[in-house]
């Protein structure tokens, strides 16, 4: 075995380890922005070590290339959804209170809303 | 339930076709050059072979689809200092395994245990540019996941993954207000610096003020 | 050779559970929100695999699939996500 072999042999269990450990979380986490956290980023990690250890195996730069390509898409897209799907969880009020120790979120909204009502208006959009 | 009171965040801004207003022709064409270039890297990255012709192609389809697309070109003024990007990459790598990791022992022990909260963090930056790429690499980074980002006032709100008590959700709010001062160091303009030094303890009361 | 082969068949199985997990929530639900997260989940897993099997073969005949389902999984999850948004305002 040659020393790329080696590489992809640690990479690819590792990577395919930590994508699992991310589903699991997605079963196991009781709250929706928990099992976000899980689903999104531990499979960031796998794939990116996923995607290394298969790069190990192809004959070329140039046909790892599409690799590459797919992280820098991972990386772009994962902040985007994580931030959408945690936006739209709030606004839907699907995240439970009970699992939360802080939330100055929702302060910051009482306290928009006091002013609202003090300023005499009603804010709307 | 909350809706009207969360200010929407994504409308795009009327800014740029202001500023393109007031431009000659040919600077706009500039200001255009590297997204096509980007597209056209991108093509031949696809292609996986960067003859004349690829590239050729590469630049002829990012001119069409930008064209047809209309997409918004490179904010205008950015910095670089390469030993603060070195800094931010190494530490946004490091994060997102350390955390990754982290994530991964509390999905196998006691996951119902688990615990987070949503710390409000006012940013010390007013650019576009690096908020947006503040909240990316936040969100990015295992353990912490941006949910409202007030454009307004500058402030976001993040929620923190295992986050048991109020001392860790503030060194959450310390690390965040890390990777901002990263990043501005490594990409922003030197009025973005001068910006955040000199917010830099005004922040610090604000933050204190809000937990207060 | 051989260590290369029990490599990949622990690659293999441990992303196939991943799937079966995540097909797990996906019937389950309880939210709309989940089900898309699965989704997406769903399509990283399988580029994952064409990454592995491509490894295997030492062959990149997929890799525009691969590309292609990345940028999919993404599009069609943002999708859901403001279509779950909208849904939610209209009944409120």
């Amino acid at each position: 075995m040659t020393a790329a072999d080696w590489t992809t042999a640690v990479l690819l269990p590792l990577g395919a380890l930590f994508a699992l450990i991310g589903t699991i979380g997605l079963v196991r986490f009781p709250t929706l922005l928990g099992r976000m956290h899980a689903a999104t980023k531990p499979d960031t990690v796998g794939l990116v070590l996923l995607l290394l250890g298969a790069a190990f195996q192809l004959p070329g730069v140039g046909a790892a290339a599409p690799l590459v390509l797919v992280v820098l898409f991972q990386f772009v897209t994962v902040p985007v959804l994580a931030q959408t799907l945690g936006r739209v969880a709030y606004s839907r009020g699907e995240t439970s209170n009970d699992h939360l120790v802080l939330d100055e979120l929702n302060e910051a909204i009482e306290l928009a809303k006091k002013d609202a009502g003090n300023s005499g208006g009603e804010q709307d959009r | 339930m909350t809706e009207g009171v969360i200010p929407t965040t994504y409308e795009q801004s009327e800014s740029t076709s202001a500023i393109d207003g007031n431009r000659p022709w040919y600077r706009r064409l500039v200001a255009r050059v590297p997204t096509v270039l980007l597209l056209a890297a991108m093509w031949v990255t696809l292609w996986g072979d960067p003859s004349p012709g690829t590239i050729l192609a590469g630049i002829m389809v990012g001119t069409l689809c930008y064209s047809v697309a209309k997409l918004p070109h490179f904010p205008v003024r950015l910095g670089f200092s390469p030993f603060y990007a070195t800094k931010l990459a190494g530490k946004i790598g490091l994060d997102l395994l350390l955390s990754s990791t982290r994530v991964a022992f509390h999905v196998l022990w006691r996951p119902a245990r688990v615990r987070g909260a949503i710390v409000a963090v006012p940013m010390r930056t007013n650019s576009d540019f690096l908020l947006a790429m503040v909240s990316g690499s936040m969100s990015l980074i295992t353990g912490s996941l941006v949910i409202e980002l007030n454009r307004e006032q500058g402030v976001i709100y993040v929620h923190g993954f295992p986050a048991a008590s109020e001392a860790e959700a503030d060194r959450l709010r310390n690390q965040i207000a890390h990777t901002e001062e990263l990043l501005v160091r490594a990409f922003g303009t030197r009025s973005d610096i001068a910006e955040l030094e000199a917010r830099t303890p005004a922040a610090a009361e604000r933050t204190e003020e809000g937990t207060a | 050779m051989s260590l290369m082969y029990y490599v990949y068949v622990a690659t293999f199985t441990m992303l196939g559970l991943g799937v079966l997990f995540t097909l797990y929530r996906l019937v389950r639900g309880p939210s709309v929100l989940d089900r898309v997260v699965c989704l997406n989940t769903l399509s990283v897993l399988l580029v994952s695999a064409i990454a592995v099997e491509a490894s295997v073969r030492g062959d990149t005949a997929y890799f525009g699939l691969m590309v292609t389902i990345a940028l999919l999984g993404f599009v069609g999850t943002i999708t859901a996500a403001r279509f779950a948004e909208r849904r939610a305002h209209d009944r409120g």
